[in-house]
């Protein structure tokens, strides 16, 4: 029975998913846009932040919702090592080199953590709030999901903050645009890459963390992450910020309604079918523009 | 002539004596054969997930034990021989990562019988080198009768097998939805609808309220068609208001418990994993608020799921097939208890899971069958397992034998399957199980610990 409360909550709780995918997405753009770069193993680096939150709240017994903090900062160090001494190496090289690197690191990364935690024992990050939920009009929402919302809009603010009101993140959108010309007027391309990944797996670390509050995880989690993230940013548009953002609550929405109003079978059928109507109609993705 | 027919006694006695102790310590047994060699069990198990270790584990405990027995006696060889055990990783044991490694076990490490497989896709797949190079398998996992009945499947059924010799060789040693959803449906009808009429003045007229919440494949649709029949066969007085699927890869199941809610149920039949099943109770009671009677089945009789759920499983029920964290001064069974403390003991702790105790009986159940049939000829283990009657082990036996004749000779066991209510402990922080139903199984006159009751905060559904 399909009921107009019923479609709210839906859409409420597509709207909290599509946050962390929109997170991953965002994360997995910045990088693309400033260095060109896909890595495939972006979801791997969800699953390292949602591990490192639960071992910083279960050792520190620290607020899960601030080993957030943690999460970003570890993973973003993982992000800097991972550029500095893997993607470097290949830059500038055949596309194909970086592909199959990030390819491989999604092996590397699983299998550390198998052998750091059991295989496909699930665990999650217990939260404090994890029984409390509130009805607004007759909509069931718990608080976990509402302040996950607002964790993100914090994050996103602050990551348009810091690209558009920071030297680095004018360097950042400088390289961006042309990296040649940027490294021509003094830019350290170099260091804006490692920035630029730093920020990229810091954001997909804060979005394992918020991952690991809502939903079970284990080491094998990293895959349908990935997809859903790229499927996001193609829908948005490749290298575009306010993309990712639409493109993942879109995806979001269609899932959780997709599944209410069809059935479970229908849910990445719907979502992907998504996709393929806005490439149709806009091959370039929503906010995407022509490349060179 | 007294003092000469007793020396004569004397003498034929000491001679008979030394006869028999001679015969005793096997002195006019033939030599060994220089042929024996160590019996190879092939372990199929997934490493990459916490049932296939739980398998693995499982085998080298029993293999351990029948090791340091002396191993396997072997008549043909006139000799005990020991057990080597190959593991056969099929990785996630998914349907596309198990004949790979099973071929390479039955080629290359010429395994003289098969263990293990956890998923009923994995093992379609995986038995198919072992049904082509007659290979016994002894099944432990797989919860669809499928990997027995591919010869009975319409001939158009890509998955019928015609090679009825080679089927003969899979013996399935595990419980299947069949054996676990008519427990449930009749705990729900025993226990459930007497409650539920009792505590709200229900009319006995009224029919349970079921809805079914499954995984997308072919075990969740599996429970949810076969629970049906077994209500309408049984005549049973529950009526199924509601069913809902999830795809395999969701991670939230919202908007299926938001449809399940407004069909106002008395309970939930779920049919998924252990992290699914939990994710979903925890979603349905702190998420959605469905406060309802939630059931979960045995694959979910595994430690991670009691530590996911946590306190939100409090009162809520398990169905399983063996007790591995039972609560009680003495266990249901004693070759339980021993079995759960050697694998602990063993594994520093580690509880065991569900699977794993099927692997453990089923390397029992081919020491048996090597011995009776004196060879590792794998026609003749075939038969000998064919034949086997051995007394109940860890799973619980209609007949309280192990016999994979069932009549239908499709090479399967008759299990009992049982209902465990989780209690949480505030103090220890845990939560435990305590058997509901049924009151007594075969060979346990008392079985139930605690009767069932509804969990707080409970709301039935619509009158």
């Amino acid at each position: 029975m399909i009921t107009p409360a019923g479609l709210a909550e839906a859409v409420l709780w597509g709207v909290a998913n599509g946050c962390i995918y929109i997170l991953l997405a965002t994360g997995l753009n910045v990088i693309f846009g400033v260095m060109k770069l896909v890595n495939f193993a972006h979801g791997q680096l969800l699953m390292a932040g949602a591990f490192i939150a639960y071992e910083t709240t279960k050792l520190t017994g620290l607020n899960p919702y601030l080993s957030i903090l943690v999460s970003m900062g570890s993973v973003a160090l993982i992000g800097i090592a991972l550029e500095k001494f893997a993607f470097r190496r290949v830059r500038g090289t055949e596309k194909l080199n970086e592909i199959f690197i990030s390819l491989g690191l999604i092996y590397l990364f699983e299998n550390l953590a198998t052998l750091l935690w059991e295989p496909n024992y699930n665990i999650q990050i217990e939260s404090p709030l994890a029984e409390l939920n509130l009805t607004i009009g007759g909509v069931l929402i718990d608080y976990d999901r509402l302040l996950a919302m607002v964790i993100v809009v914090v994050i996103l603010v602050a990551l348009v903050l810091l690209t558009k009101k920071t030297k680095i993140g004018l360097a950042m959108r400088a390289t961006s645009q042309k990296s040649e010309a940027s490294m021509l007027m003094g830019i350290n391309i170099g260091k804006v890459y490692i920035f630029t990944f730093a920020v990229g797996a810091a954001l997909a670390g804060a979005a394992g963390a918020l991952y690991g509050i809502l939903f079970n995880f284990n080491p094998l989690i990293g895959a349908l992450p990935t997809i859903k993230a790229f499927a996001i940013i193609i829908l948005g548009g490749l290298g575009s910020i306010p993309g990712a953002v639409i493109g993942g609550l879109l995806y979001g929405i269609a899932e959780n309604t997709a599944v209410y109003l069809l059935g479970g079978i229908w849910q990445d059928a719907i979502a992907f079918a998504l996709l393929i109507v806005v490439l149709i109609i806009r091959p370039t993705g929503l906010f995407g523009e022509k490349g060179d | 002539m007294n003092n000469r027919i007793l020396g004569i006694l004397a003498i034929v006695i000491i001679i008979a004596a030394a006869f028999v102790a001679l015969w005793q310590f096997n002195v006019f047994a033939p030599a060994p054969s220089a042929e024996a060699r160590k019996i190879k069990i092939g372990i199929v198990a997934g490493m990459q997930t916490v049932e296939g270790k739980d398998i693995d584990r499982a085998a080298s405990l029993a293999i351990d034990e029948i090791n340091a027995q002396g191993g396997v006696w072997v008549e043909e060889w006139h000799t005990k021989v020991l057990i080597d055990p190959i593991l056969v990783d099929t990785v996630d044991d998914g349907a596309g990562s198990t004949a790979g490694p099973v071929t390479r076990a039955i080629k290359d490490d010429q395994v003289d019988v098969l263990i293990g497989g956890a998923t009923t896709g994995g093992t379609l797949n995986g038995q198919i080198p072992a049904i082509n190079d007659r290979v016994p398998f002894i099944i432990t996992g797989a919860s669809l009768n499928l990997v027995t009945r591919r010869g009975s499947l319409p001939v158009d059924n890509p998955l019928r097998i015609n090679d009825t010799v080679g089927m003969s060789y899979m013996f399935h040693y595990c419980t299947t939805i069949s054996d676990y959803s008519q427990t449930v449906a009749h705990f729900l009808a025993d226990s459930v609808k007497p409650k539920l009429d009792s505590e709200y003045s229900f009319d006995s007229s009224r029919k349970l309220r079921l809805a079914v919440l499954h995984r997308d494949d072919g075990y969740g649709r599996g429970v949810r068609d076969v629970t049906s029949t077994i209500i309408a066969n049984d005549n049973l007085p529950i009526e199924v208001v509601a069913t809902a699927a999830y795809a395999p890869t969701a991670t939230t199941y919202q908007p299926q418990l938001i449809t399940i809610k407004d069909s106002n149920p008395d309970a939930v039949y779920i049919a998924g994993f252990t992290a699914d099943t939990a994710e979903i109770i925890k979603e349905g009671i702190n998420d959605v608020g469905l406060k309802s009677l939630y059931i979960a089945v045995e694959i979910c009789e595994d430690p991670q799921f009691y530590t996911l759920l946590g306190a939100t499983g409090d009162k809520q029920i398990l169905e399983s097939k063996i007790a591995t964290q039972w609560q009680g001064n003495t266990w249901y069974l004693p070759q339980v208890g021993t079995y759960v403390e050697s694998y602990k003991q063993k594994y520093n702790g580690i509880v065991p899971g569900m699977l794993g105790a099927d692997t453990y009986d089923a390397v029992y159940i081919t020491k048996n069958a090597i011995e009776r049939a004196g060879t590792l000829n794998k026609e003749k283990v075939r038969d000998a397992l064919e034949t086997t009657d051995m007394p109940q082990s860890l799973l619980i036996m209609e007949n309280q034998r192990i016999t994979f004749s069932t009549g239908t000779n499709y090479h399967e066991i008759l299990p009992k399957t049982f209902i465990e209510q989780l209690i949480w402990n505030s103090a220890a922080g845990e939560l435990k199980p305590s058997v509901v139903y049924p009151t007594s199984m075969p060979g346990i006159s008392s079985f139930k610990q605690s009767d069932f009751v509804l969990p707080s905060g409970y709301e039935p559904g619509s009158p």
